[in-house]
């Protein structure tokens, strides 16, 4: 192998662009999480107040209720995703006529930027005049109401979530399926091993890296949605689909509530940190190390 | 604003184009005197932020090149969503960057503004640079809408741009059919006529409500602002319905060390304030199905869709909803009146204790932490021109200076509105500004899950009304501005 | 046989396709009605077009200015992000470097954050420290492409790994035999075999950076403004455009279009490389 001075030469921009953008910022946000901050307080200085912040958010019920809600949503959007993901991946791995068209097809949903999804559900969601109450009333005799119901509204972010992103997982998946090596399956088929061995035994060992950093991924952007909901509910009705995200962007950007907002962000952020790093050790590096 | 009127006056912007006539079209007397005033400035360049609204877009398009022609003071103006113009201009004041020389800002966010001396005061730079006060600028040209953006000392810290009044929109081909007439009297023993209380509204709502369901038409007798997760349906709550039943400044009392509670001396939990929201709720259920999800545009939609019989509407939204073909079906058959009060209230704003409504609407103001204070006050006063008034009100329907109303042309538009103009000189004093608190967004935001939740019924009225109380009064003491 | 999975894998292709489409297509619906007709029973076909949107947005040239911005921006960081991540992938993978583990899982908390609060920081550091003289990054697209890196050299990192490791190290040491140098290994003989990976990375870092709005909408003003912040004009206080917002989107569609058709090529190239090594 070669010097390994070579190896940190390699992954020194890497480092120092992450430092500067990244590191420091977040230094500055864990700063201000120990501090309470409201421009448009009486005083408007920035005054230190210890842990008063995390103490207050133990018992926000908004947040907490906020936390349940993301967490909910996270799960179902991003099992079903990785699922339907990965089953479109597996059927893009044959050949069929039309192929490429149906592949670019797919990514569409990609190329479109969250406020606008986030508008675009809002419009064909609207009760009365949205085009899926209308069938679902007309077909189902079933009233869709975002505006109304709690769960209606959390399906409906669930949907469009799966909707905009399960073509990222596809996508991964693809290019991580196209890269195995062939001979493990030639060798398997000549052993006379069934399709369903070929999948627990063979591909999904080989591919779940992938898999994993796919969830990673989606488990860290499902965790601080923001954009697409914002337009689609406003986190509503009531906080039903406000979640971390929204929470924290109503914090910080009108309440401009900067200290306790950045206690909310510093405690989301460890969660999730805590969530990855748990898989992570678990699952992932592991694998790297036998690599 | 809605699609529709942006297309509308672009459209309009295009045929004028065409002629050969726009932005030249207006002429500015003194040119000379500006061309001066602008040569102390070769190469500064004044930067603004503001909404993408159609008054917005015509000082863009229109007044911001013509001062660059003058003057030769170039003008960039950057237009962004509602949340992030306040957010910016919030942060480069807040770190004295400098990098905006003007801010719009609107007749809330002044008096946080002036909390935190964020704004330069005209009156008094204009006094200290008497060679920079224009000719044909004062203020003592503009209507009472400028008064919101005085200072404690009465000086003026922003130059209003735009002014609207939320008005009590019907439909004139409803109200004036004979047969809805006759059914209506049957079933209520009186004339159809435009509510003037909160009973009369109702009846009429709910009459219309259930004869276009027996119809199997699509139309409501209401409309409501009543989105579950947006802040528009707080405002519709405190601005146009708490003042009508007699509950002011959104029943948070300064004098009382800003309560909210009725226990210590606010009213947000008062007995009126229940009944209220009980009133609006019971109007809401009788409103066209998307208003749980409509904000200030789509209830003008609704109603230019023809979709309801009555309702409160923005202004701004009046022109396109009552003149543009393209954009609304119920061109020409709009009335305009006052929102309807409870007994008692009239009186009680007449004699100058109360408001009707919010006066809306927003200013250019100079940040302190500017570095191009002069130009930039040269820029305010050239908005403030009676000579661009005309056409901007044409374009928009805003007027900030009296002398608007006597435009001919203007008059002509008035009239094609069902005379909206006439009601905002004869009635604009009924309106006031936000109350004069620099916490609005701050209690709004605390409060505002709660209002949603019963909105949504998960919670009850009284129950949540006490709870918004409450909060609003820890929010207030965390902030600092209740002592205990 | 063989001819009915065809036709059924076609069905299901058609049906999964209608599923994906039909948004899109709503969102075409949307741009080419006046927002009046969006507030009536609705219709799923169209019936008339108004095209008042279009002449409007084709008309406006500051939204060109930020199709332009947004290319440059989204080019650039894709580009940067997968260069600097495939380097530090092979790295990953291919030395045994202290802590690399540690290292490999940091990078991805950098992607973690809320975006919301870091805005302040990353605004106070722009404007006041990251600076030369009278150049600071706030308002540039260097600016941004730089920033973007915190969300999508992550991503890159976390894209590329699996693919690199999956590339046998046989192949590297053979060519180190022969005499090749690092440069040359990596480019000749790594770089070939990552395609699909990097293909795939480039195009979702792409996008990433095209769609994203909260960053761009705070950290620009005049000069950098993308076409997602564009889009934000469209809702303010007296509401939202959707009419305007929808013709835009349709128009940011056809870059984004032929980037990922100009990349997806690759991906296919892939495919047989399982035959090629075989």
């Amino acid at each position: 192998m070669q010097s390994n001075k070579l190896g940190w030469f390699l992954l020194a921009p890497t480092l120092v662009v992450l430092f500067f953008f990244g590191v420091v910022p977040f230094l500055y946000v864990v700063w201000l999480a120990f501090h309470q901050w409201n421009p448009f307080a009486v005083d408007p200085t920035i005054i230190y107040n210890g842990a008063e912040n995390f103490r207050r958010l133990v018992f926000d019920q908004a947040f907490l209720s906020s936390l349940g809600v993301t967490l909910a949503f996270t799960f179902f959007a991003v099992t079903t995703q990785v699922i339907l993901g990965y089953v479109l991946a597996q059927a893009f791995m044959r050949d069929f006529p039309g192929k490429a068209i149906f592949r670019t097809i797919h990514t569409l949903p990609l190329i479109m930027a969250p406020i606008i999804v986030g508008s675009i559900w809002k419009l064909m969601t609207t009760p009365s005049i949205g085009i899926i109450p209308h069938y679902l009333d007309q077909w189902f005799g079933y009233d869709l109401n975002i505006g109304q119901s709690a769960i209606a509204a959390f399906t409906i972010t669930v949907i469009m979530d799966v909707w905009h992103w399960t073509p990222l997982v596809t996508l991964t998946l693809i290019a991580a399926l196209v890269s195995l090596p062939p001979d493990p399956f030639e060798q398997a088929q000549i052993d006379g091993a069934n399709r369903r061995q070929i999948f627990w035994h063979i591909t999904l060992p080989m591919i779940s890296p992938a898999i994993l950093a796919t969830v990673f991924i989606r488990l860290m952007d499902a965790l601080r949605t923001v954009d697409e909901v914002l337009m689609l509910t406003g986190g509503g009705p009531g906080s039903a689909t406000r979640y971390l995200g929204v929470h924290i962007f109503r914090e910080v950007f009108p309440r401009t509530n900067y200290g306790y907002g950045s206690a909310v962000s510093v405690i989301v952020l460890y969660l999730t940190i805590v969530v990855c790093w748990l898989l992570f050790v678990g699952l992932i590096a592991p694998r790297n190390k036998k690599a | 604003m809605t699609i529709s009127l942006k297309a509308g006056a672009s459209a309009l912007a295009l045929a004028l184009a065409a002629q050969g006539a726009f932005a030249q079209d207006i002429q500015i007397e003194n040119a000379d005197w500006w061309q001066e005033a602008g040569a102390k400035f070769d190469g500064v360049t004044i930067r603004g932020v503001t909404e993408s609204t159609p008054p917005s877009n015509f000082v863009t398009d229109v007044i911001a090149p013509k001062f660059e022609e003058l003057t030769g003071i170039r003008v960039e103006i950057e237009t962004t969503s509602w949340d992030q113009m306040y957010d910016k201009a919030i942060k480069d004041m807040e770190a004295g960057t400098g990098i905006y020389d003007v801010v719009y800002i609107e007749q809330d966010i002044v008096y946080s503004y002036l909390s935190r001396d964020f704004l330069v005061d005209m009156t008094a730079a204009l006094e200290e640079n008497s060679d920079l006060q224009a000719p044909g600028y004062s203020e003592d040209n503009f209507t009472t809408f400028a008064d919101y953006f005085r200072g404690e000392n009465g000086d003026l810290f922003g130059v209003p741009m735009e002014a609207f009044i939320k008005i009590y929109l019907y439909r004139t081909d409803l109200f004036d059919d004979e047969e809805i007439r006759a059914a209506f009297q049957e079933q209520t023993g009186r004339e159809l006529e435009p509510a003037k209380t909160h009973e009369e509204y109702a009846e009429i709502a709910e009459f219309f409500t259930q004869y276009f369901q027996e119809q199997g038409e699509d139309i409501w007798g209401t409309t409501a602002q009543a989105h579950t997760g947006h802040p528009a349906s707080w405002y519709e709550y405190v601005e146009s319905i708490l003042p009508t039943f007699g509950v002011y400044n959104w029943g948070i009392n300064a004098d009382e060390d800003y309560a909210a509670t009725v226990e210590h001396g606010g009213e947000m939990n008062s007995d009126t304030a229940k009944e209220a929201l009980t009133w609006w709720l019971s109007m809401r259920d009788i409103a066209p199905p998307e208003s749980v999800q409509s904000t200030w545009t789509e209830v003008a939609t609704t109603f230019a869709a023809g979709r309801a019989a009555q309702g409160l509407v923005y202004g701004e939204n009046a022109a396109w909803i009552a003149s543009d073909e393209n954009q609304s079906r119920v061109v020409g058959n709009v009335g305009v009146a006052l929102p309807p009060v409870e007994d008692g209230v009239m009186e009680e704003i007449e004699a100058g204790n109360g408001y009707i409504g919010y006066y809306d609407g927003g200013a250019f103001g100079i940040p302190v932490s500017s570095n191009n204070h002069e130009a930039a006050l040269l820029f305010a006063q050239f908005l403030a021109l009676p000579d661009l008034q005309e056409e901007w009100a044409l374009a928009a329907p805003r007027i900030t200076l009296t002398s608007t109303y006597d435009s001919e042309r203007v008059q002509q538009l008035d009239e094609d509105l069902g005379g909206y103009f006439s009601m905002m000189r004869d009635d604009g004093a009924l309106f006031q500004g936000a109350p004069p608190y620099p916490f609005h967004a701050q209690v709004r935001e605390a409060v505002a899950p709660i209002f949603y939740s019963i909105l949504t019924g998960s919670t009850g009225v009284d129950e949540g009304l006490d709870q918004m109380a409450e909060r609003a009064e820890q929010e207030l003491t965390n902030l600092g501005y209740r002592t205990n | 046989m063989k001819r009915q999975s065809t036709w059924l894998s076609l069905v299901f292709w058609i049906a999964v396709s209608l599923i994906t489409l039909f948004p899109i297509y709503w969102l075409f619906v949307i741009s080419v009605k006046p927002a009046v007709d969006l507030f009536t029973t609705p219709d799923l076909f169209l019936k008339s077009f108004y095209w008042q949107n279009y002449l409007d947005v084709l008309t406006d040239r500051t939204l060109r200015g930020y199709m332009w911005n947004s290319l440059i921006v989204s080019s650039g960081n894709a580009l940067l992000v997968t260069t600097l991540g495939f380097l530090a992938c092979y790295a990953l993978t291919r030395y045994d470097l202290g802590g690399k583990e540690s290292i490999f899982f940091w990078t991805i908390t950098n992607r973690m954050a809320p975006p919301a609060v870091f805005l302040l920081p990353l605004f106070l550091l722009m404007t006041s420290y990251y600076r030369i003289g009278n150049f600071s990054l706030l308002d540039t697209k260097i600016g941004l492409i730089l920033v973007y890196c915190t969300l999508n050299l992550p991503f890159a990192i976390w894209t590329l790994r699996p693919t690199l490791d999956g590339i046998p190290k046989d192949l590297d040491e053979a060519a180190y035999m022969d005499g090749a140098s690092s440069w040359k290994v990596i480019s000749e003989v790594v770089f070939p075999l990552a395609r699909p990976g990097v293909a795939v990375t480039l195009m979702l870092t792409w996008v990433f950076a095209w769609n994203e709005y909260l960053l761009a909408a705070t950290l620009t003003n005049f000069n950098a403004r993308t076409l997602t912040t564009g889009l934000s004009e469209y809702v303010t206080t007296t509401g939202t455009e959707w009419g305007v917002m929808a013709t835009i989107s349709v128009f940011t569609l056809i870059p984004a279009l032929i980037v990922f058709s100009l990349v997806q090529k690759h991906i296919v190239a892939g495919l047989t490389f399982g035959a090629v090594k075989g």
